[in-house]
């Protein structure tokens, strides 16, 4: 019972905050709306039983995504954007043409069936996956797996966020004066 | 496993007797006892808020030489009825250029942030609403909100005032994260885990047993946590996005009535659960000396001696507020960025290797020899 509430007031969050992110002409409001459908997509990750994966979804996508989104979004003008929408044609419509309709169209198709193959096997027992007896909780399960089974990309992601970190401070850091 | 109230109630007798009410309904019980315990807890906090700023007010008197509140009530102590009736009854001013929407939902989406938080907050050892497996981890994220509803709260207000407040709250609340989650990691490696109930279980009654008597990187720790949260609440010397003598009063320059009331509320609440998770994570939390025994009546001791080192935490950052002048924009950066992150980092690594090194024994098991 508890459940199935979670599952629908998540599940209306994301999809109906995720068309309130199109239908909104103002890019802060999109923000906003764009917030609650990932809180929504949180909670279907906890209905599923995965509550490390949904607490990090509320700490990576509220906490930092959004946040970064609403300073980038109000540093370069924010709705002031809207009368100078234009398309990749040059064109005022701020929405595209037939042929951006067309080929958004099938690439979504494409995407939506490729989906639907890949989890077509999760999608026949829909009841969450039992951790194993040899983990406490999911937690030390995923840390586990993180530094044994896929260490070498672990590695790889720091790395690649060191990077991005080392990128940012030259970018920001003072210029000599001259 | 993620332990919870109900869980904790269901072993004693009369949870059979309620079963029985409910026509052996699990459900329908569950809902009711967290349904009643979070009104509880919402409301406890909500009068704990309230009484924050009473308290902020005489201490404040205290150490300035004055009387402060002394009307309203004996010592002033319905200062906050008062207030709160003030707040209900004032116009809802809303400004012409405003975003309606962001302004209506900024100061909800604070007062949501700090509330979800009280959800994982240990104020004994049954009475925690839900024991997560993720606990201290889900604390840290859900507040981000507040940052969220600051910048928003700015950035609707349509004043230059508001908007300048509201970059600085946003801007010091995720940075200030960054060496308080440091921090929060290292003692989640002693304890080795994350949930609330781990952690003040892997500590004693004692203070010698405490997290923050550990080991030196552990001591550390804590100074490290207590600044970084006296930051990311916004309270003085860190109360840049609310500076009164630059910004008028910041993020809520332009909120009036109830409205400005819930950011209000939010603050104090807020310092009352950094508090708390400050209690817990480094003095021992809800641990009671010498008993290890679990009835029902230990769980009110044990819930006195949270409160008691909550509140006292709670007025020492009162204390420092009054006690120490405001910092300057970059002084707070390079106080977060160049000083507080390296050491924090600093901790973390020196308790990983203590850990590894003393096989997880802290100084005073070091020096006594195993036994306590």
């Amino acid at each position: 019972m508890f459940i199935q509430l979670l599952f629908a007031s998540s599940a209306t969050l994301t999809v109906g905050c995720a068309l309130g992110v199109l239908a909104t002409k103002n890019l802060m409001h999109s923000c906003i709306f764009l917030l609650g459908s990932l809180m929504g997509v949180a909670g279907l990750f906890a209905t599923l039983g995965a509550d490390f994966v949904a607490v990090t979804q509320i700490m990576v996508y509220m906490g930092g995504v959004v946040i970064l989104m609403l300073f980038a979004v109000m540093l370069t003008g924010g709705k002031d954007f809207i009368s100078r929408a234009q398309n990749l044609l040059g064109l005022p419509s701020s929405m595209g043409n037939k042929w951006t309709y067309s080929v958004g169209g099938l690439v979504g198709l494409v995407l939506l069936l490729t989906n639907i193959r890949l989890i077509s096997n999760v999608m026949n027992s829909h009841a969450p996956k039992v951790i194993g007896d040899e983990y406490p909780s999911t937690v030390s399960q995923i840390g586990h797996l993180l530094v044994k089974d896929h260490v070498l990309a672990f590695e790889i992601s720091s790395v690649l966020l060191l990077g991005a970190l080392v990128g940012a401070a030259i970018i920001a850091r003072p210029r000599k004066q001259k | 496993m993620n332990q919870t109230v109900v869980s904790y109630l269901s072993q004693y007798e009369f949870y059979d007797t309620l079963l029985a009410l409910f026509k052996n309904n699990q459900g329908a019980l569950a809902f009711t006892i967290y349904l009643l315990l979070s009104l509880a807890i919402v409301g406890m906090c909500a009068t704990i808020g309230g009484l924050g700023t009473y308290a902020e007010r005489k201490i404040s008197a205290d150490l300035q030489a004055r009387i402060g509140p002394n009307r309203v009530g004996p010592y002033g102590l319905l200062q906050m009825l008062a207030d709160g009736v003030k707040m209900m009854t004032k116009e809802d001013i809303m400004p012409f250029t405003a975003d309606k929407m962001l302004f209506y939902l900024a100061p909800l989406l604070c007062l949501t942030g700090v509330f979800a938080t009280l959800a994982v907050l240990p104020f004994s050892g049954g009475f925690i609403m839900a024991d997560l497996n993720v606990g201290i981890f889900y604390l840290v994220a859900i507040s981000s909100l507040v940052g969220v509803g600051v910048f928003l709260g700015g950035y609707a207000s349509n004043s230059k005032w508001s908007m300048l407040g509201g970059m600085r709250g946003a801007s010091q609340i995720i940075s200030y994260e960054i060496p308080v989650t440091i921090s929060i990691l290292a003692i989640t490696l002693l304890s080795g885990g994350m949930s609330f109930g781990t952690i003040v279980g892997h500590q004693g009654g004692l203070p010698h047993e405490w997290f923050i008597f550990h080991n030196p990187f552990s001591f550390l720790a804590f100074f490290v946590y207590g600044v970084g949260a006296l930051a990311e609440t916004n309270r003085a010397p860190f109360d840049l996005p609310e500076a009164e003598s630059e910004l008028v009063s910041g993020y809520h320059t332009e909120y009036t009535g109830m409205r400005f009331g819930f950011f209000a509320l939010a603050e104090y609440i807020e310092v009352f659960v950094v508090c708390g998770v400050a209690a817990s994570l480094f003095l021992g939390g809800y641990q009671v000396p010498g008993i290890s025994l679990d009835i029902l009546p230990i769980q009110a001791v044990q819930f006195v001696i949270f409160m008691t080192k909550t509140l006292l935490l709670y007025y020492v950052v009162i204390w420092i507020r009054w006690t120490f002048p405001r910092l300057r924009v970059d002084q707070l950066m390079a106080v977060c960025w160049k000083y507080l992150t390296p050491i924090a980092i600093f901790n973390l690594v020196g308790c990983a290797i203590w850990t590894v090194a003393f096989n997880g024994k802290s100084i005073a098991e070091l020096i006594f020899g195993g036994g306590h």
